[in-house]
């Protein structure tokens, strides 16, 4: 099972996909979607999606995150990511968990780079909290609204897992 | 008098090389290719029965250089050049070159090339046969700006600044209004001088929304002379054409008997010889004015053989001979419709921007109606020197409908990776309602898409693409995970194996 935010010509789509019984099962935007697939050499293959024929090309320069499908006599530029990753990176990798705790989750794993907060600090919306370093990236995590730091949870040079807790606030 | 041609050196390279080749060979003629260094391994080279090595890839030092050609012409015993477009299709030095060897050039003779070279003495030429030409003015040099606008003014605003000896848009600027008129004569003028060693230029009227319609016609050496109906070719950018089609959506039997007549009168006129193309700017009321000659066989030429079932390389062979033609104007009818597609390696996003490199895949279309001229294979490299263009997807159809349905179901056919094309550009221009209404102009592009945005893809077509593109990182990281499980009993995420794999650093806490 693995989960991908795929950018097409500026439209977004996010993609889970399962391989089950030689056959392979899409959740696209919601939607379900059954996929063979058999390659036909090279990049090149025959992918039949909800029985529908499609020869596809998709090139890359190596593990590059943008990939070309040529199609239906159209080459057309595609960008691609783990999803978690891409979230990641969205909201500046980290996401804020509201309510009563107010404290601040790892949403996937990483190193951290620095941290640019002690408890007490008070921060305005937009400073930077944290630098944390996933997929070769340096994500600056930064706070999303006024507040002041209760409890600094990690130092620099530590490696967090998904969910673990980096910041809390009062 | 007849002359023999057993063997014919094609000074040119691509798709038209290839394509003068096959007609030598329906002929039982001997081709030999001509090649520069990065050319070793392409089609041309690989089509013919003789090939010479010319030197460097750039073309200055290789298919342009005259001694080169003729040295190769005379080594193989060539007793023909075939020049096809471009390189030195239209130089009347290299025809004269050729006359004087002794080697016969397949086009008209030095002198003609000469004369209608020359856009002023074309346009006289026109004049002398009893056509129309734009409203425009000479200029001479030693008319001062003062001079230079009121002839401006007396042809009307905007004006075209057109090179004597122009060609393919260079030396040529589109002036709206009297105060940019010296800049451009002064702009135009040099570059006409660069590019072509004459820097005269002259004043055109400049139509708004004219369509580019053009006439082929066939002349032997014995005075007679034939027009093989009209191709339509307002689809440009850049003033390169990019699609052309025939019969024209505008075209009535009385103005093609009318525009036909004409353009045997030029060639005529000027002594044509061998298969040439009278072009003409059509007004929006029909009105027609002569443009230019083209005295070569030019790259749109397949249109008039699908929609008159004549090979034009052969016509020119055959004249080139000696022979008289075999066909009389009334032997002449137009069947069908016929469209062409031009398939560069470019980029229409990127303004049309060449785009170099290996073709990974190239698969072309097929079935009924449908010819490509291809200049290349799979893995031929696109080289920067050349023109971009690689293939030309003609095809035909009982009536205008069903060549535009065909040309769309043949350009979805194809499988091209490794470069950006034009192919996805034609499906959407032939996809345009007004293309369909045949409601045509040379400002249809710019008109159309003035932001260059060709690729208008459908949210279906955008999903499947999305799930290709999953799909195979997904098999990939799959398969990457199966491998490294093989090799540890580790239990790890599939994507972070896929990134130890490939060197990159994991975050997967043992840092």
């Amino acid at each position: 099972m693995a989960r991908y935010l795929v950018n097409i010509d500026g439209k977004e789509f996010d993609i889970e996909l399962e391989y089950r019984s030689e056959k392979y099962f899409a959740v696209i935007n919601g939607k379900k979607v059954e996929i063979a697939s058999y390659r036909l050499g090279e990049s090149r293959s025959l992918l039949l999606i909800n029985d529908q024929a499609h020869e596809v090309d998709v090139r890359s320069n190596g593990y590059d995150n943008r990939k070309v499908v040529f199609m239906k006599g159209m080459e057309i530029p595609a960008h691609i990511e783990d999803y978690n990753l891409a979230q990641l990176r969205k909201t500046a990798g980290m996401s804020f968990e509201t309510g009563v705790a107010r404290q601040l989750k790892a949403a996937m794993p990483g190193l951290v780079i620095e941290v640019k907060i002690k408890p007490g600090d008070k921060v305005t919306k937009g400073q930077p909290l944290f630098v944390l370093e996933a997929m070769k990236m340096d994500n600056i995590i930064k706070a999303q609204w006024e507040a002041t730091v209760k409890a600094v949870h990690v130092s620099g040079g530590q490696s967090v897992e998904k969910g673990d807790k980096l910041l809390e606030f009062e | 008098m007849s002359r023999k041609i057993k063997k014919i050196l094609i000074a040119n390279r691509g798709e038209i090389a290839v394509r003068v080749m096959r007609a030598c060979r329906d002929m039982g003629i001997t081709s030999v290719a001509v090649f520069s260094e990065c050319d070793k391994t392409a089609y041309h080279v690989r089509m013919a029965d003789e090939a010479f090595h010319i030197g460097p890839p750039p073309s200055t030092e290789s298919y342009l250089v005259h001694d080169k050609i003729i040295d190769v012409a005379k080594r193989s015993g060539a007793d023909a050049i075939h020049p096809g477009y471009g390189f030195l299709a239209e130089n009347a030095e290299f025809s004269q070159r050729c006359v004087d060897e002794g080697i016969i050039f397949i086009g008209p003779t030095p002198e003609t090339i000469r004369l209608l070279g020359d856009k002023l003495k074309a346009r006289e030429t026109a004049l002398k046969a009893g056509l129309l030409v734009t409203p425009g003015a000479e200029l001479d040099p030693k008319d001062d700006i003062n001079a230079a606008l009121e002839k401006a003014d007396h042809v009307g605003f905007p004006v075209l600044v057109k090179a004597a000896a122009g060609g393919g848009g260079k030396g040529m600027r589109i002036v709206e209004s009297p105060e940019l008129l010296q800049e451009a004569l002064e702009t135009a003028g040099r570059e006409a001088a660069s590019a072509f060693g004459d820097g005269r230029v002259y004043l055109e009227k400049y139509l708004a929304r004219p369509r580019h319609i053009e006439f082929q016609i066939l002349c032997d050496r014995h005075g007679n002379c034939v027009h093989l109906g009209e191709r339509e070719c307002s689809i440009q950018r850049r003033h390169q054409k990019v699609i052309e089609e025939s019969p024209s959506p505008i075209m009535t039997p009385e103005l093609r008997e009318e525009m036909g007549t004409a353009a045997v009168r030029v060639a005529k006129e000027s002594g044509y010889v061998g298969a040439g193309t009278i072009e003409f700017l059509v007004d929006e009321d029909r009105t027609f004015y002569f443009l230019e000659v083209n005295t070569r066989l030019q790259v749109e030429h397949p249109v008039t053989e699908m929609v008159t079932g004549l090979d034009l390389v052969k016509e020119q062979i055959h004249i080139a001979r000696g022979s008289k033609l075999l066909l009389s104007q009334s032997d002449i009818h137009l069947t069908g419709h016929a469209i062409e597609c031009r398939i560069y390696a470019e980029d229409p996003q990127a303004g049309f921007m060449p785009s170099t490199g290996t073709l990974k895949n190239y698969r072309l279309p097929a079935g009924p109606g449908v010819r490509v001229d291809s200049g290349v294979v799979i893995f031929s490299d696109i080289p920067v020197y050349y023109d971009p263009i690689i293939a030309k997807l003609i095809t035909w159809g009982q009536d205008r409908t069903e060549a535009i349905s065909r040309a769309q179901r043949a350009l979805e056919e194809y499988r091209v990776s490794g470069l950006k094309t034009t192919i996805g550009f034609h499906r959407v221009v032939l996809n345009n309602k007004k293309f369909i209404a045949g409601d045509l102009s040379t400002k249809f592009l710019e008109e159309e898409y003035p932001n260059h945005t060709y690729r208008v893809l459908d949210d279906k077509l955008r999903q499947n693409a999305a799930i290709a593109v999953a799909l195979d990182t997904f098999i990939r990281e799959r398969k990457i995970a199966m491998d490294y499980q093989h090799h540890s009993d580790r239990s790890i995420s599939s994507w972070a194996s896929f990134h130890k794999r490939s060197n990159l650093r994991t975050f997967t806490g043992s840092r």
